[in-house]
């Protein structure tokens, strides 16, 4: 055994799933947690059903260093430009869980202050059902999550980033070839004409000596 | 009761107030609002009343109430007492809706600055001599106050941006004796964007 | 910003603004702080973050369809926010409940005031960076949640109570289950305490920290345990007693300053005197009827809608016109974990209500807040926040 394990190791896999693997069981949550399902997700972090099982532990409160936003509880009309822009803040791969009816659909506050659901502000990849939710519906969440996050395709995204940005180069350059031939007409007619005028101003002096 | 009976006579002679028999649980008295002033002065310091907490301000709109007939708002003041036997009682002011304004009573009691400010948000009553008298629980752009009983249920208003909550800092600072020399740049991107979100003048 | 200081110089503080999205500000509270280095010169608050509208649903259903309402004003104590909805208009009908239903909830109101205490103490200790504390506390409130799934079936928001009794009886092993989660809560107070107590970094974080006189307290109206911890010692449990609270052995706990410190060791006290009410009660329970029979206000069971006409209609009007209560405003307040939580209830005689207003307990102490927190340090505003226990539900409805 040993001797195996000095020698040297090679795993063969493809890189899209090892970055998922390494994406799905690290999922740093954001708490955006506004009223009663915040308290269970409290109840989610500690001992009895204990969210570090699954890699989500480390709950961070700044949108700069999470993977998930979690959004517990009712959204308010004045509550949505704060959500908004937390979300613009994420870096991305990100995503979104909606924990419970309130932030689903706005739930049984049908009323002039609430958001009917965060959809109509920010894109949303799982909903739970439940006022509040239950921890183990909690859970079910995450493990869709996690489903969902082994589909995607880190080197389609890569691929399609680097299609946009190969296009965006292509429309670059012919925008600048336009506008260098452009210059250069230009500068050639501009020539043209100088030298036109240079023409007619030496015959005009050359008629003037003769006479 | 015999107690309520005897302030009751109390109130009556220096303040004009009536009982209103609406509350057939408590002890609610009705007062103009000329004498709301007066009267809460005197249910606060007086020793034969001594109601010294208030604990709340509740705003009513009447507007299609049953074998009703008066003036459309009322605002309530919920007091009680410290000492042991607690006693409560409620102080009733109609309002009618052309001529919408009760005098503040924020310098009586440090709460009713925020509890005024929420019936103005919700009803749109106005308290004069309030000190700052702007939206508590609805947002800074919101037209029109939600809880009277013609504003429909489901009309939403967006909210652009977020209020700064300078001015009123600035305020707080200039009355606890700062004055202000200089605002700093770096909040205060420029003049345009920041009167956007904040309140109107 | 640069200022110019009552003293007459100058001065050059920074505005900073905390929330609504931070971890101490519970989501939905937000100020703006004046700072000079680390000390708060001025403070300025903003709610309304979570308004949703309590009070305008209220008035659209039926006198009964209000009750899930009341369950998510402070909804780490649900239970207890059914009970004084319900006593608020069973006080409007003047009818009076049976004996076993008082035991009963006195038994599930300290059971949730005991949740909400630990829940508070809980937050605070995770805000001053005590994990122990906070997952000691939470402990006990994992079993006192177990016994809500088993007698209501959910977990958090469980509208318990109804007008004119409750939504069902107990099950058999209710008892055990109560003693034993008794048991738990009295073993995870000694640990808690050891944390605490001798801990130099708790203590100086918390004495002499927000400390408010019991005059502005007042003048603020303060009520339940922030204001016991300035020292009055009002209760209305005791004050204005109410499903035979006086009977109880029980005693009224009170601080000396009124900082964080006493605010914080009030609410484990309490803790403590629940404990021995629960027990009291428990042995008071007996068997018997736990609704009023009274088809136009209690709906009569689901099993005598089969066999008897008149139970068929008392539920049907029940379910589509609502309980009649008679025209007339009343305010009544019952003593939740938070202080006294008011509902004036105005009714025009028809099923539905015409105006419910909520009076939260929240509201006062946070509008005292700035005024707790200008000369402290911005970390110690983090602790007196945690120590008055803003429920944002019940601040904003």
């Amino acid at each position: 055994m040993t001797a195996l394990a000095e020698k040297a190791n090679i795993i063969t896999s493809s890189l899209d799933f090892i970055v998922n693997w390494g994406r799905k069981n690290s999922l740093w949550p954001f708490p955006y947690g506004t009223a009663c399902c915040a308290i269970e997700f409290m109840s989610t972090e500690t001992a009895r059903y204990d969210l570090s099982r699954i890699g989500s532990e480390y709950v961070r409160f700044t949108p700069r260093q999470s993977d998930v936003l979690l959004v517990a509880g009712t959204i308010t009309y004045k509550q949505a430009p704060i959500l908004k822009r937390i979300y613009e803040q994420m870096a991305e791969p990100r995503w979104v869980i909606a924990m419970g009816a309130c932030a689903s659909s706005g739930g049984f506050y049908d009323a002039y202050c609430t958001v009917p659901g965060i959809d109509h502000i920010i894109p949303v990849d799982v909903y739970i059902g439940g006022c509040p939710p239950r921890p183990e519906s909690f859970f079910d969440a995450m493990f869709q999550l996690q489903e969902k996050i082994q589909d995607e395709s880190y080197m389609k995204a890569r691929a399609e980033r680097v299609k946009e940005q190969l296009e965006m180069i292509k429309a670059k350059t012919a925008e600048c070839k336009e506008n260098a031939e452009k210059a250069v007409k230009n500068a050639v007619s501009c020539g043209v004409q100088t030298i036109k005028e240079g023409r007619d101003n030496l015959m005009k002096k050359v008629a003037f000596w003769k006479e | 009761m015999a107690d309520c009976e005897k302030l009751l006579a109390i109130l009556e002679e220096k303040f004009g107030a009536k009982r209103d028999l609406a509350d057939k649980w408590g002890f609610t008295v009705l007062v103009e609002r000329e004498n709301l002033h007066a009267l809460m002065l005197f249910l606060r310091d007086d020793q034969s009343a001594k109601f010294d907490v208030l604990l709340d301000i509740v705003g009513v709109d009447y507007l299609g109430f049953k074998d009703y007939e008066g003036p459309r708002f009322a605002v309530e003041y919920v007091l009680k007492t410290m000492k042991a036997p607690v006693r409560r009682m409620r102080v009733k002011v109609l309002v009618s809706e052309t001529d919408c304004k009760v005098p503040s009573i924020a310098d009586l009691y440090a709460i009713a600055n925020w509890q005024e400010r929420e019936v103005f948000d919700q009803y749109g009553v106005v308290f004069e001599g309030h000190p700052d008298l702007r939206r508590l629980l609805n947002h800074a752009e919101f037209e029109g106050h939600p809880l009277r009983k013609d504003y429909p249920a489901h009309k939403r208003q967006w909210l652009s941006t977020n209020d700064y909550l300078l001015p009123e800092l600035e305020a707080r600072l200039e009355s606890k004796g700062y004055k202000i020399v200089a605002r700093s740049k770096e909040v205060m991107p420029n003049d345009d964007e920041y009167l956007e979100g904040s309140r109107k003048v | 910003m640069i200022v110019i200081n009552p003293n007459g110089e100058q001065q050059a503080l920074m505005p900073l603004n905390v929330g609504p999205s931070h971890p101490a500000t519970h989501g939905c509270l937000r100020y703006m702080a004046a700072m000079d280095g680390e000390t708060i010169v001025a403070c300025e608050t903003e709610i309304g973050y979570l308004h949703r509208g309590f009070e305008k649903m209220a008035e659209r259903g039926t006198w009964q369809q209000v009750l899930p309402y009341t369950d998510r004003l402070n909804y780490c104590s649900a239970i207890m926010n059914n009970i004084a909805y319900c006593r608020a208009v069973e006080e409007m009908l003047g009818v009076e409940i049976p004996e076993r239903t008082k035991v009963i909830r006195v038994i599930v109101n300290e059971l949730s005031r005991m949740a909400d205490h630990c829940i508070c103490v809980a937050a605070a200790a995770q805000d001053l960076g005590s994990t122990t504390g906070f997952f000691y506390l939470f402990d006990s409130r994992e079993k006192t949640m177990v016994i809500w799934e088993k007698l209501t079936g959910a977990r958090l928001t469980n509208s318990y109570s109804r007008i004119g009794g409750l939504y069902r009886d107990l099950y058999n092993g209710f008892e055990e289950d109560v003693l034993d989660v008794c048991n738990t809560a009295e073993r995870n107070l000694k640990d808690v305490h050891a944390c605490f107590d001798r801990n130099r970094i708790f203590l100086d974080r918390t004495t002499n920290v927000g400390v408010i006189s019991p005059e502005r307290a007042i003048s603020y109206g303060w009520t339940g345990p922030c204001l016991r911890a300035t020292g009055v010692a009002s209760d209305l449990r005791k004050d204005e007693p109410y499903y035979d609270y006086e009977t109880y052995d029980w005693n009224v706990v009170v601080g000396t300053k009124g900082d964080v410190y006493d605010r914080l060791m009030v609410r484990l006290a309490e803790i403590e005197e629940s404990i021995k009410i629960v027990r009291q009660a428990l042995k008071r329970l007996k068997p018997g009827p736990i609704d009023i029979v009274d088809p136009r206000i209690r709906v009569p069971a689901h099993a005598l809608a089969y066999q008897d006409m008149e139970a068929l209609i008392g539920r049907f009007r029940s379910v589509y016109e609502g309980i009649r209560v008679p025209k007339g405003e009343h305010y009544c307040g019952s003593e939740t974990a938070n202080g006294e939580l008011g509902f004036t209830l105005i009714s025009d005689g028809s099923g539905k209500p015409w105006r419910i207003k909520v009076r939260p307990p929240c509201l006062t102490q946070f509008a005292a807040y700035q005024e707790l927190v200008e000369g402290s340090m911005l970390a110690d505003s983090m602790a007196t926040l945690s120590s008055i226990n803003i429920i944002a539900g019940e601040l904003d409805r």
